[in-house]
């Protein structure tokens, strides 16, 4: 009795899948490493060393003339608002379309157990609601941002406007994802309780839902508009304006003392951005 | 019969989880307004799953089961919430929102009757301070009104829970396990509360219970379920020392309240409510 036990284990399937999982990755690992060209080497090569010395050497010093830096003042501004205007139609778009790809709100679980036994049609139609909400957010995710910027700035022109848009569709994408599992990770017992005293769906989700996910919620749109930051800059490439245009310009002269400042002071956005990311997950 | 007074009443309920996971094994139960009954049995019994078909969390797989002389089979929608609010549920532990203070979780009472929006608003400007408080007096926890709820005991949280289904003000009063997770002296005063509230107001009252003896010693009416079947059910004076081995057998039968029963008064006085 005591003694067959391990070798059942082993002998079921459902342990196999580990080692089938490593062995994938191994593979994955070795033929991805092969066909992306991989040669650390080259790097350090002679012509590869010349080029990145160059780069490196023209970056420094750092043109932090006022001439400059009174110029960029502008497309910095344009990048903050670039990123929190597109980071906020995202949480937009995001918020409504992870509630409705949330499975324990939607379809499975304590919550729909009473609701949607014994009524096929209601059920289906549920299902249906939330393939479509996912189906949607990964759409707008899978889309890189940089391509909806592109066809933005088609759509409305040159400027910030499309940056922002790109931003607020792709980003509300992974907001959307992100939330959904959010709201699934959180515990339901809370909500059990809430919703045998008679309360509806929204009433447990603004009581026993959001409260609880309320942490990860900030400090993860809080992450994205940190990224938001660093995408503006991308962004700026196809057009979309703020700093990032700045940095292609200068890129394009030669100008490699320009690039440094402006990355100096996407870093120093960045570090912003994340320094008010932890103020407020301590207010919480 | 009068059927006015019939609050439950169970016909052949299985509850089979999956395909073969049978919770509820044909349960026949009929209990009466304002009755008090303790259910008692091993743990995977199928007490919890009991109380989540009659608070019409879960519906029956087979077999009916009629709440007020309604079958809930019909309810959907709006009028199975407000057949919820009829009934007021307890819970072992972790039925409150740790991160709400302590009035949004008692004000969540409420929530059968406020309107979405209304109860939105609670959240920024609790909308009925004087009721929260009253119910919270009563549990003699008053001065915990503003406290976040994770900073409060495991017996102060169900004396929130119980201040809940004050504000709710339910027909029907299911506690599962109430005081499973707090000392033998304050089980005792909780289950003792939980009397009160019901005799005062004549709620219907059903509790399961890990420890016989209080079950035994504040109910008039026992029932013990062993393996998803009700193997008994009789007043305390009927129930003998061999049905309750033949209940918990092969099982271990919790035994830590015998000299709560006897304790006096807990020192954590309750005013009663009338
Ligand atoms: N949601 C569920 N899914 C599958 N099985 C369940 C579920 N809930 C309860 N059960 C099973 O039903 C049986 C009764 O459980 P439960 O009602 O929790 O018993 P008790 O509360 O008396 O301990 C147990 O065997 C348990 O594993
Ligand atoms: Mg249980």
């Amino acid at each position: 009795m005591n003694q067959p036990v391990p070798s059942l284990i082993h002998r079921s399937p459902k342990t196999l899948f580990p080692y089938l999982f490593t062995a994938l990755f191994l593979l994955a690992f070795i033929d991805s490493w092969r066909r992306a060209g991989i040669e650390p080497m080259v790097l350090f090569a002679a012509k590869g060393r010349g080029n990145v010395w160059k780069f490196l050497s023209g970056m420094f010093p750092p043109d932090l003339s006022w001439n400059f830096l009174s110029l960029m003042f502008r497309p910095t501004l344009e990048t903050i608002q670039i990123s929190f205007l597109g980071t906020l139609i995202a949480v937009i778009i995001g918020f409504p379309l992870g509630l409705l790809g949330t499975h324990t709100l939607m379809v499975r679980g304590i919550l729909n157990e009473a609701e949607l036994q014994g009524v096929p049609v209601r059920r289906s139609l549920r299902y249906a609601i939330y393939f479509l909400a996912r189906g949607v957010l990964s759409l707008f995710r899978s889309i890189p941002e940089f391509v909806w910027a592109f066809m933005f700035v088609r759509a409305v022109g040159l400027g910030p406007f499309p940056g922002v848009l790109a931003i607020g569709v792709a980003y509300g994408g992974m907001l959307g994802k992100v939330y959904s599992e959010i709201f699934e990770g959180v515990n339901d017992r809370p909500l059990e309780a809430l919703q045998s005293l008679g309360a509806n769906k929204l009433q447990i989700f603004f009581y026993g839902w959001f409260p609880q996910a309320l942490p990860n919620f900030v400090s993860y749109t809080l992450y994205r508009w940190e990224c938001a930051v660093r995408a503006s800059a991308i962004l700026g490439l196809v057009g979309a304006g703020g700093l990032g245009q700045q940095i292609e310009i200068s890129m394009r002269m030669f100008n490699f003392n320009e690039v440094l400042t402006l990355l100096m002071i996407l870093f120093l956005m960045v570090a912003g951005v994340d320094y008010l990311s932890a103020r407020v997950r301590a207010m919480l | 019969m009068n059927d006015l007074q019939q609050q439950y009443r169970l016909e052949e309920v299985r509850k089979v989880f999956g395909r073969h996971q049978i919770a509820l094994d044909g349960i026949d139960l009929n209990v009466q307004r304002g009755e008090k009954l303790a259910l008692i049995g091993p743990s995977g019994a199928g007490k919890t799953t009991l109380f989540r078909l009659l608070n019409c969390t879960l519906r029956p797989t087979t077999g009916k089961l009629w709440l007020d002389d309604c079958d809930v089979e019909s309810l959907h929608g709006k009028r199975l919430r407000a057949m919820r609010r009829q009934i007021g549920t307890i819970y072992q532990q972790h039925n409150l929102v740790q991160r709400l203070k302590v009035v949004h979780n008692v004000l969540a009472g409420q929530l059968g009757r406020w309107s979405t929006p209304r109860s939105l608003m609670s959240l920024a400007k609790p909308a009925d301070l004087g009721l929260a408080h009253k119910a919270l007096e009563q549990v003699g926890i008053a001065d915990k009104i503003f406290e976040r709820t994770d900073e409060l005991s495991g017996g102060q949280q169900q004396r929130v829970a119980i201040a809940r289904v004050l504000v709710q003000d339910p027909e029907v009063i299911l506690a599962d396990e109430p005081v499973s997770s707090v000392d033998p002296t304050l089980a005792s005063t909780i289950v003792r509360l939980l009397i009160d509230i019901s005799e005062s107001t004549r709620k219907t009252l059903i509790v399961s219970l890990h420890s016989v003896d209080l079950a035994l010693a504040y109910f008039p009416r026992v029932i013990g379920i062993s393996h998803g079947s009700i193997t008994f059910d009789l007043s305390p004076d009927k129930i003998s020392e061999a049905m309750l081995e033949g209940l918990y057998a092969g099982n271990d039968r919790e035994q830590p309240a015998t000299e709560a029963v006897n304790e006096p008064a807990s020192p954590i006085a309750y005013p009663s409510i009338s």
